[in-house]
């Protein structure tokens, strides 16, 4: 461009260092060798964090076509039980057992009363769920007061490896993700069940002719979703502390993941996810965490323009 | 998905369902108001005197914004129960601000314009106040008293501020901070006013007394990971982390300051968002040795604020505690001190009792007494820093005396 003058360049040039700039780098302005393992431990916690939240999400999104507003609230609502759980004595780790079947139902009663009637209307249904999910969120604010409420995890502190300080409870969700994500994949690709859930989306009337009922099979997939959600939550929530937002923070994030990862396809959110994840806690590692997050956001979206398709058309050219 | 049903769904204008609708929309409105209307008990034969109270009662603030309506319904009733104000009974209207400037508008309007109460006590966050003030002192010609803790340099006329200053909060903290720890202070907060302010006056202190600024971040307002945070603190050997991070991050970034041995090796938290409401946000363990200041705490050993915390917890639990960060105790100072001006001023006259608030002065309240600085329209107070141990607070210094505000000083 002739007509960027040396005023602008010289403004780019300031704003650039401005960005980049960090306070407390070592002598030689590098992050080093020695930082490599918090590095890579921050951020795979962080995106087995990421891909928990966002399956739930992934799975109703690319198995029903709905963008399910109120998945933050089920990711409350999962949190909610454990606190419960606490609050009456009993052992967290049973009310995270207990929190994606609790999910499960209230989604499930949702589903029959409410969403189903939407499914011919997508941006309807959107719509509902947003209602929905306000309700869920100002209901359980009601029942807190509004308060912040820690949630003992069931291991608590740090392993020591040398200086670097891992959580015990992050790597149990680490551990946790990677058996849910294999659990999910291998019922939804391996099982008869997971056949039916594929067919009814890739072909309804189809599914329908043979036999497989789709209206269940929705109702199924939805709470299945559902669970997801409520079991990341419960897993969540001794990281977070409950309080009635705790899913507001994940939503436009999941959203994020499930674009640039590809909607209509499980391993499309993980990877979508796994990205988002890692930028949001590696990001900061090298510039201002306030840059970050906006920088985040717009290679997603520069992503999403240039490669529509998402993340796994990559390679599955 | 059925494609008839779809053509149902989108065909289907009829008189029936517009109606329908109609009636569920105006339903909705008409139960999702938040005006609330507290007549004072007993026979009068004088007129009410209006007072306002514009509060988040619901969304995120609601749980600063509950305490102070509790308080507010707690003085109201009290002050009515002794004879009211100059012969007449207060008669309160409480509007939900929802934690939404752009509705707080709408409702501050009516409370200004259609009731027209007398003055308007509220607001929590500093968005709020500086979208409702307006409304209020401007075009609606009323007093206004804030109540929360802020960043300072609110100095519009006909605005008072009861809460504590950045000067109040940091004076005797950052001192003691760095005669009890060490001189060595790392800096986190939010993305918005009242952390860079804050942190700016509390750095400048530091740096006054001899310490040394290691590193400052901030942070958006939901971020809700902090690794690369914890690391360059840990890095620095840092004494005093002192943050301005509030919910939903503040948690997760002392449990993994915590989680990184932090406060093992001897290093300690300074909030000065931390009371007894917000200790629950963290278990007891990662508090143990976080320090804050605030204008009361439930330690301080004063026999009036024993007495006063426990009308409030009989009168309203405590699930939402009288608290001074939730800007409680302000809203506590913002009534008494009103009270005591109206009286001398002889009416509720804006102007009549904005002179007589200017030297306006309680003899008690949370934490102790309190008086308007002349000319600053802010709030002379006692502070305590107080340390948590096993998830309560014990104070650990009393200010010698009331702190000035140091805000609105003419040059």
């Amino acid at each position: 461009m002739r007509g960027l003058d040396n005023k602008l360049a010289r403004d780019i040039v300031s704003t650039y260092r401005m960005m980049f700039y960090m306070p407390n780098r070592d002598e030689t302005g590098k992050l080093g060798t020695a930082d490599l393992a918090p590095f890579l431990f921050d951020i795979t916690a962080s995106m087995a964090i990421f891909v928990l939240a966002v399956l739930g999400l992934g799975v109703i999104a690319s198995m029903m076509g709905i963008f399910n507003f109120a998945h933050g609230e089920f990711l409350l609502l999962g949190a909610y039980t454990v606190y419960l759980a606490q609050d009456h004595g009993v052992p967290t780790w049973l009310g995270m057992l207990a929190a994606p079947f609790v999910v499960a139902i209230i989604a499930l009663a949702l589903e029959r009363t409410i969403i189903r009637r939407f499914y011919a209307a997508p941006v309807a249904a959107m719509i509902s769920t947003f209602a929905i999910g306000l309700v869920l969120r100002e209901s359980v604010r009601l029942l807190l007061g509004g308060q912040f409420y820690s949630v003992e995890a069931p291991l608590n502190g740090a392993f020591f490896i040398g200086d670097v300080a891992l959580s015990k409870w992050r790597v149990v969700i680490i551990l946790a993700t990677i058996a849910v994500v294999t659990a999910s994949y291998l019922a939804l690709a391996r099982t008869r069940l997971g056949l039916y859930v594929r067919a009814s989306l890739e072909n309804p009337a189809l599914a329908r002719a043979s036999a497989i009922p789709t209206r269940r099979i929705y109702a199924a997939t939805f709470a299945f979703g559902a669970a997801l959600a409520g079991l990341a939550g419960g897993l969540m929530v001794p990281i977070y502390s409950l309080n009635a937002d705790i899913g507001v923070p994940f939503l436009i994030k999941s959203f994020l993941a499930v674009m640039v990862g590809g909607v209509g396809s499980f391993g499309g959110s993980v990877l979508g996810a796994s990205f988002v994840g890692a930028g949001t806690a590696g990001l900061p590692w090298a510039i201002k965490p306030v840059v970050a997050d906006v920088l985040l956001f717009l290679v997603a979206i520069l992503f999403v323009k240039y490669r529509p398709t998402g993340l796994l058309s990559l390679w599955r050219k | 998905m059925s494609t008839d049903s779809k053509d149902e769904i989108l065909k289907s204008h009829s008189r029936r369902l517009f109606l329908q609708r109609t009636a569920l929309f105006s339903g909705m409105i008409a139960l999702g108001g938040g005006s609330y209307l507290f007549n004072p008990r007993g026979a009068w034969a004088a007129d009410p005197i209006k007072v306002g109270f514009a509060l988040d009662l619901t969304g995120p603030i609601s749980v600063q914004g509950l305490p102070c309506a509790n308080v507010a319904k707690m003085l109201v009733e009290d002050i009515n129960a002794k004879g009211g104000v100059l012969g007449r009974p207060l008669q309160m209207f409480l509007e939900d601000t929802a934690t939404n400037e752009t509705l707080a508008v709408t409702r501050v309007s009516k409370l200004v314009q259609k009731d027209d109460v007398d003055v308007v006590i509220g607001g929590i966050t500093s968005s709020m106040r500086n979208a409702i003030k307006d409304t209020i002192v401007n075009r609606g010609k009323k007093l206004y008293l804030y109540p929360q803790l802020y960043e300072g340099k609110e100095c519009t006329a006909n605005i008072f501020c009861t809460g504590p200053t950045p000067a109040q909060q940091c004076d005797t903290f950052v001192p003691w901070l760095m005669k009890n720890t060490g001189k060595k202070f790392y800096f986190t907060g939010a993305d918005y006013i009242w952390p860079h302010t804050l942190n700016a006056y509390a750095k400048n202190v530091v740096e006054k007394n001899g310490g040394e600024v290691v590193g400052e971040e901030y942070s958006p307002v939901d971020q809700v990971e902090y690794g690369a945070t914890v690391h360059k603190i840990m890095a620095n050997n840092t004494d005093v982390v002192f943050t301005t991070l509030i919910p939903p991050g503040l948690p997760v970034f002392v449990k993994q300051l915590y989680e990184a041995g932090f406060m093992k090796r001897g290093g300690r938290v300074a909030s000065v968002l931390y009371d007894e409401s917000t200790m629950s946000i963290s278990s007891p363990a990662e508090t143990e040795g976080l320090a804050s200041c605030l204008d009361y705490f439930r330690a301080v050993e004063d026999s009036f604020s024993k007495q006063l915390f426990e009308k409030y917890t009989s009168l309203f639990g405590t699930k939402n505690p009288l608290s001074a960060a939730g800007g409680s105790t302000g809203t506590y100072r913002a009534v008494k001190l009103w009270e005591v001006a109206a009286k001398e001023a002889g009416s509720v006259a804006r102007d009549a009792v904005a002179t007589a608030l200017d030297h306006a002065k309680i003899a008690e309240g949370p934490g102790g007494g309190a008086e308007i600085v002349s000319g600053t329209r802010h709030v002379r107070m006692n502070m305590y820093t107080a340390v948590a141990k096993g998830g309560k607070f014990d104070i650990v210094d009393k200010s010698n005396g009331p702190v000035a505000p140091g805000e609105c000083l003419r040059s």
